[in-house]
């Protein structure tokens, strides 16, 4: 299969799905929900299909409007490439995925909610802000992906407007995050004044050859305006308000997806394909660190006071990126060694596992407020009695979580562990510190599920086809990633992490693209 | 407290903008002559071989509707989610217009 000829549909789709929303939706609800399945559906085909050409067949370089980038006689790109690696195909991948089951949930759960051809538009512009990000190799068209995926996302948090939380969550993200991204066009505007391009391969060529103070400056913005959309402490404040208050498909996509694409995926791809030569590695690679274990802690910690379900699950997803950051910053900081890759490839394999395993639990938790009416953990004692299927789905996603050995949560977080314990022993009891809290947070709500059924819950049963069949899915893809952990570690995540670190070989794609 | 750290913060990134604001060392403006072809050879070759390659005599046209056309398909999506957004969140409350 050749990927260059499928690439393109994975935008095509989902553009045009979202543009002609408005028209098919006039035909009434049955063809609007059919019509957000199908696109998102073949969404999820073009990229599994574009996951397997790019494992099979390497990296793909894709110049929209010519042969290739360069013009006639110059030799340097002018116009706008897509450069799809293995770890760009694993994001494609992950965001196809989820969003498809999203999608899926939503026919159901948003059967009471008003405005659902608008609904349905945001959420296919949020896949393809998401995609867009995963696939660019340019720079400027990054930051354009960006403002799409966070304009969606902050009328999707927002999107429930007769409850009073929607709209406050909505008002502080859409604040924070605006401040955060205009950061990142700052950054993009430096590099530019400086270098004169926009493309990420070639900007790493000009970098590596002039590496100046602007370029430092540049930098700085790029990984505080990433921190705040990845939702790092101390800017995790946002995440925290705004995962609880959106209806619970946009929390599976938020807290699954566009903190991963937005922030941890873009901060990989600026500091290690466009900075990876020209700045201290082990510099920005501790400045990471730093970060991540302020967030390990504090996310972990608060999610174990929380009252509130689905603040804790966002508390939580918070201390979960504290880890894939922590992967992150010894990939950096330890650039190089056996510790280093094996980080990365760590920190790749829990951004896969965790989209996999909080959309799931976000999912379970708006299964539970549509049957119950209530986020309050204490009104939800012995919910196993009555939602059996969920109440063990949602077993299966916290012991994920939390990283019991046949679960793929498990192989995740040991390769994060096993090479923080490597490289610094104080990171390490870190991370271990953070599971605990992870551990008790999680087994709060286990426990609560299976205590004595309140009154509450005595009329509640588990959710319809359309809800309940995402989440099976979901929870058996935790399973059966749960059976093979080294085999995926050794055959993707590894690969993925060679490829990230691999610098010269993002650039060499780019200037040797037919 | 916070909003002292908040202001020193600000101060402390105004600074560092002014700092690399200094051509000598950091951000040149307006540069011609051999800085021209350093700095801006892209919009150089644009200038140069935009008629020719797309067509349209006003350069600007020729860069976001040919070369750099695809941002311009999502700076078109943006106004697109920001208006479907706008419309979503201004709808009638549920079991308002009942």
């Amino acid at each position: 299969m050749n990927g260059e000829i499928i690439l393109p549909y994975l935008i095509i789709v989902p553009l045009f799905g979202a543009f002609s929303m408005p028209i098919v939706s006039l035909a009434g609800r049955k063809a609007r929900e059919a019509w957000a399945v199908l696109v998102s559906g073949i969404t999820f085909i073009v990229g599994s299909a574009i996951f397997y050409a790019v494992y099979e067949n390497g990296p793909i370089l894709y110049t929209l409007g010519a042969k290739n980038p360069f013009g006639q006689g110059a030799g340097f790109p002018i116009r706008i490439v897509w450069e799809v690696d293995l770890l760009s195909a694993l994001m494609v991948l992950m965001v196809t995925f989820v969003a498809f089951l999203a999608v899926l949930y939503s026919i159901g759960y948003m059967r009471h909610d008003t405005g659902l051809d608008k609904y349905y538009t945001l959420v296919i512009i949020l896949e393809l802000g998401m995609l867009g990000i995963a696939i660019t190799g340019d720079l400027f068209n990054f930051y354009v992906f960006l403002e799409i995926m966070s304009i969606a996302s902050y009328a999707l948090v927002a999107f429930r407007n007769d409850t009073w939380e929607g709209i406050e969550a909505g008002i502080k993200y859409m604040f924070v995050g605006s401040v955060a991204s205009s950061f990142v066009l700052l950054g993009i505007a430096l590099l530019y004044g400086q270098y004169g391009t926009l493309t990420m391969g070639y900007l790493a060529i000009k970098l590596a050859q002039n590496p100046t103070v602007v370029a430092k400056v540049a930098l700085a913005f790029f990984i505080a305006g990433l921190l705040f959309k990845s939702g790092a402490s101390p800017v995790h404040m946002w995440l925290a308000d705004a995962h609880p208050a959106a209806p619970s498909s946009i929390s599976a996509m938020l807290s699954g997806l566009v903190i991963k694409i937005g922030g941890v995926y873009a901060l990989a791809r600026i500091l290690f394909s466009i900075y990876g030569a020209s700045v201290s590695m082990k510099t920005v690679g501790w400045i990471i660190i730093i970060f991540a274990c302020i967030t390990l802690i504090i996310g972990n910690a608060m999610a174990v006071i929380q009252e509130d379900m689905k603040r804790l699950l966002a508390y939580s997803s918070v201390g979960q990126i504290g880890y894939i950051l922590l992967g992150l910053g010894i990939g950096l900081a330890g650039y190089g060694t056996k510790a280093g890759e094996i980080a990365i490839a760590g920190a790749v394999y829990h951004t896969f596992n965790h989209a996999l395993m909080k959309a799931l639990l976000f999912l379970i938790a708006g299964a539970v407020i549509h049957e119950l009416g209530t986020r309050n953990l204490n009104e939800l004692s012995g919910l196993a009695k009555t939602m059996p299927k969920t109440t063990f789905a949602f077993l299966i996603g916290a012991a994920a979580i939390i990283g019991m050995p046949p679960l793929n949560g498990f192989a995740s977080k040991w390769l994060i562990y096993e090479s923080s314990a490597t490289f610094n022993q104080v990171l390490a009891t870190i991370a271990i510190i953070g599971t605990a809290f992870c551990t008790a947070a999680y087994v709060r709500v286990l426990y609560t599920f299976f205590g004595r059924p309140s009154e509450k819950v005595m009329k509640a049963k588990d959710p319809e086809a359309s809800m309940l069949w995402p989440v099976v899915i979901l929870a058996l893809a935790i399973i059966i990633m749960g059976l093979f952990p080294w085999q995926i570690s050794d055959k993707i995540m590894i690969p993925v992490a060679r490829t990230l670190e691999n610098q010269l070989g993002y650039v060499a794609t780019l200037m040797g693209g037919a | 407290m916070k909003r002292t750290i908040a202001y020193l913060s600000l101060l402390f990134i105004v600074g560092a903008l002014l700092y690399i604001a200094n051509p000598n060392y950091g951000l040149k403006f307006g540069p011609g002559g051999e800085d021209w072809l350093k700095y801006r050879y892209t919009d150089n070759y644009y200038i140069e071989h935009g008629v020719e390659e797309v067509g349209g005599t006003n350069i600007v046209t020729d860069i976001v509707f040919d070369y750099r056309g695809y941002d311009t398909i999502g700076e078109a999506t943006v106004l697109f989610t920001a208006i479907a957004g706008a419309i979503a969140l201004l709808r009638p409350w549920r079991g308002d217009g009942k």
